[in-house]
């Protein structure tokens, strides 16, 4: 969709020059007696992505026209929206609780969770979905890879 | 060749933990390629952690095994569900599916199978006679040389690995942006490292390629579960008539011959990936038979040339992975991680330092081909099974294993937040349409990109007449900026890909499934 690739575009180029003016003056380092800049590839990958980034944006807008479609569309789908974005939500949860506890004990239920939120309603597929993939787990890192609980 | 380290290679491929390395690894490809949605480099992502343990060569057996097995088991989900595992098992349906719906579902598995072994070995074969004198040749070249060619590749994988070839380039810009981060070779300074620590060392690969491949795949298999949940499953049942046949064998073997030629020739060019192989194989079958109209409608010379073509690739990929070190595809991308995780570099440099290993894994190579037939003759009933295993039940447990790899690397909360922002960064690429491929290439090869760069540079002292006197190096800047042109002339002008795109699951196979459809069947 010409829409789409607009906005993605317009990302890129954004992402390219906060690259090429703020991130890599002040982050890539600077050493004038080195042959090469270490800030040359850096320099190089993000210039590419912005001259890419513009083509892309020139050739979705060209589309755009040609379709007599407009930038913006007010028509959002917000259940799609939302399907779209729980997993990351869900996850990001999951990855918080890993900060302070091991995979192995929350393993469980994080699988459950989403088994139950994806639909699943079965008891007995609940509990052995969850279970088995963490004492493989357990036996992975323990007794094979003897890593300890992890 | 020194054959005493050959026959020392075929020993220890030979021996038991070998056989076990090998053979899990096959086996879980098989059950990860039967699960429709989770594809090889899905696969290898996940299983990289799991190797941290095991020898070199256990573990790039391994790897190699789960990628070969995923490729023969994505065949069984084609056929039997009609949903392919992978974007590159799509062709296999086309005919795999209509068999399987005429009462002969295992006739039609049986076909896929022989052809992906018999296309996976005499590819690996002839992988084992061109990657050797290749990387010979290889080692020869200098850093003009490698940095001209990386870049070709790059431009190469960019326009051909799917969709807008600016688009490719804005992911490979991403992939070498960010490849650069950690402390610079050269000058020892950090670079973009924002005062982490952590990042020092680079951003951590494990997290990267889980994060963009496996991860990120979850989270579109999530979505599409809200349109998609009904599957259309043949069931296997005992037929006395249902097996191959030695007619049909006869019928097949032209074509299996065919299909690895092309597999062979697709695979050893970066970029265009088992799809194109497959289809361009079906293709060619269609076009040389002299009834092309039972294509589609359970023609047993279809499923040869789709397998055959599918499983070729595969062993082809490593022809320029072994033999220059560049990665073909993700895959084999994810291969070049692995043998770093293990202190080896691939590349020409592989065969002079490490002949041995080399050698093992050629060796190990074929003892995967023999492990995948047996496995997936005797165990095509089990495998079948597993094409009922509902998508929404796959998901949690994959990611389960993704945060659990993250965390068997070590990497802890840190490793964890960078292997979701991965996610999240795979996930829209995937939306939109930015090449994940290229991107993963470009972040694997950066290293190596500017280690050559800076090398010339010193050698050349900013001179560029000196690759007057490098025609290699020029023949190869020469022909990126010609593929550049035609790349570009062909995306503005046409607006079209050069390739179709990779795998994304079953929507888009069944996109592609349509379009080759027509256009084999006009």
């Amino acid at each position: 969709m010409p829409r789409h690739s607009f906005w993605s575009g317009l990302a890129v180029i954004g992402f390219a020059l906060l690259a090429l003016n703020w991130v890599i003056p002040n982050y890539a380092g600077v050493n004038p007696l080195a042959q090469m800049p270490p800030d040359l590839v850096p320099r190089i990958a993000s210039w590419i992505m912005l001259v890419s980034g513009i083509i892309v944006v020139i050739q979705a807008t060209v589309e755009m026209v040609r379709a007599g479609e407009k930038p913006v569309s007010l028509d959002i789908d917000w259940p799609d929206l939302g399907w779209k974005l729980w997993p990351f939500a869900y996850v990001a949860v999951g990855i918080y609780f890993l900060t302070f506890l091991k995979v192995t004990y929350v393993g469980a239920p994080l699988i459950a969770g989403m088994l139950f939120l994806l639909g699943e309603r079965r008891w007995y597929i609940l509990i052995g979905c969850s279970i088995a993939p963490v004492i493989l787990l357990y036996f992975l890192s323990v007794y094979l890879m003897r890593v300890g609980v992890i | 060749m020194d054959f005493s380290i050959v026959g020392a290679a075929i020993g220890e491929a030979l021996t038991l933990s070998s056989f076990i390395g090998i053979g899990g690894g096959v086996l879980l490809g098989y059950i990860i390629g039967v699960i429709p949605g989770l594809s090889r480099s899905v696969a290898i992502a996940i299983a990289i952690p799991l190797t941290f343990y095991m020898t070199p060569y256990i573990a790039i057996s391994f790897l190699i095994g789960l990628s070969k097995g995923t490729a023969a088991g994505s065949a069984v989900s084609a056929i039997l569900l009609n949903a392919p595992g992978e974007a590159s098992s799509a062709a296999t349906s086309l005919d795999g599916y209509p068999m399987a719906k005429q009462g002969k579902p295992k006739t039609a598995l049986q076909i896929g199978l022989i052809a992906s072994v018999a296309g996976d070995i005499l590819a690996t074969i002839i992988l084992i006679f061109v990657a050797i004198p290749f990387a010979r040749v290889a080692l020869l070249f200098g850093p003009y040389e490698m940095a001209a060619i990386l870049a070709f590749a790059l431009v190469f994988i960019a326009g051909l690995s799917g969709g807008n070839l600016f688009k490719g380039l804005a992911a490979g810009g991403l992939g070498i942006l960010l490849g650069t981060i950690g402390l610079d070779n050269q000058t020892g300074l950090p670079r973009m490292t924002f005062g982490f620590p952590e990042l020092m060392e680079g951003m951590p690969l494990i997290a990267v390629a889980i994060g963009t491949l496996a991860l990120s795949e979850m989270f579109v298999q999530s979505e599409r579960l809200r349109k998609e949940r009904a599957t259309m499953a043949v069931k296997l049942e005992h037929r006395p008539d249902d097996h191959i046949t030695w007619p049909i064998l006869r019928m097949i073997t032209p074509t299996i011959l065919r299909g690895t030629g092309i597999g062979t020739f697709v695979g050893a060019l970066p970029g265009l990936g088992p799809s194109v192989g497959s289809f361009m194989s079906y293709g060619m079958a269609q076009k040389a038979s002299k009834t092309p109209e039972k294509f589609g409608k359970g023609e047993p010379r279809g499923i040869a040339a789709a397998e055959s073509a599918d499983n070729a690739v595969i062993p082809a990929a490593l022809i320029p992975l072994f033999g220059l070190g560049i990665p073909g595809n993700v895959s084999a991308a994810l291969l070049i991680g692995a043998f770093a995780i293990h202190g080896i570099t691939v590349g020409p440099l592989l065969l002079r330092d490490e002949p041995e290993l080399l050698y093992s894994i050629f060796a190990g190579m074929i003892v995967a081909s023999f492990i995948m037939l047996a496995l997936g003759w005797f165990g095509l009933m089990v495998f079948a099974q597993i094409t009922r295993v509902p998508a929404h039940v796959v998901i949690p447990i994959v990611i389960f294993f993704c945060l659990a790899g993250m965390m068997l690397q070590g990497y802890g909360a840190f490793g964890l937040i960078i292997l979701i922002a991965f996610a999240a960064l795979g996930f829209l690429m995937k939306k939109y349409d930015y090449s994940f491929v290229t991107f993963l290439v470009a972040f694997i090869i950066t290293p190596m990109l500017e280690l050559n760069l800076r090398q010339s540079i010193i050698l050349s002292r900013g001179d560029w007449m000196i690759l007057l006197n490098r025609p290699i190096a020029l023949f190869f800047i020469f022909c990126t900026l010609v593929a550049l042109a035609m790349l570009a002339y062909r995306t503005v002008t046409v607006g079209k890909p050069a390739a179709p795109a990779p795998a994304r699951g079953q929507t888009e196979t069944t996109a592609h499934q349509e379009r080759v459809t027509k256009e084999t069947n006009p």
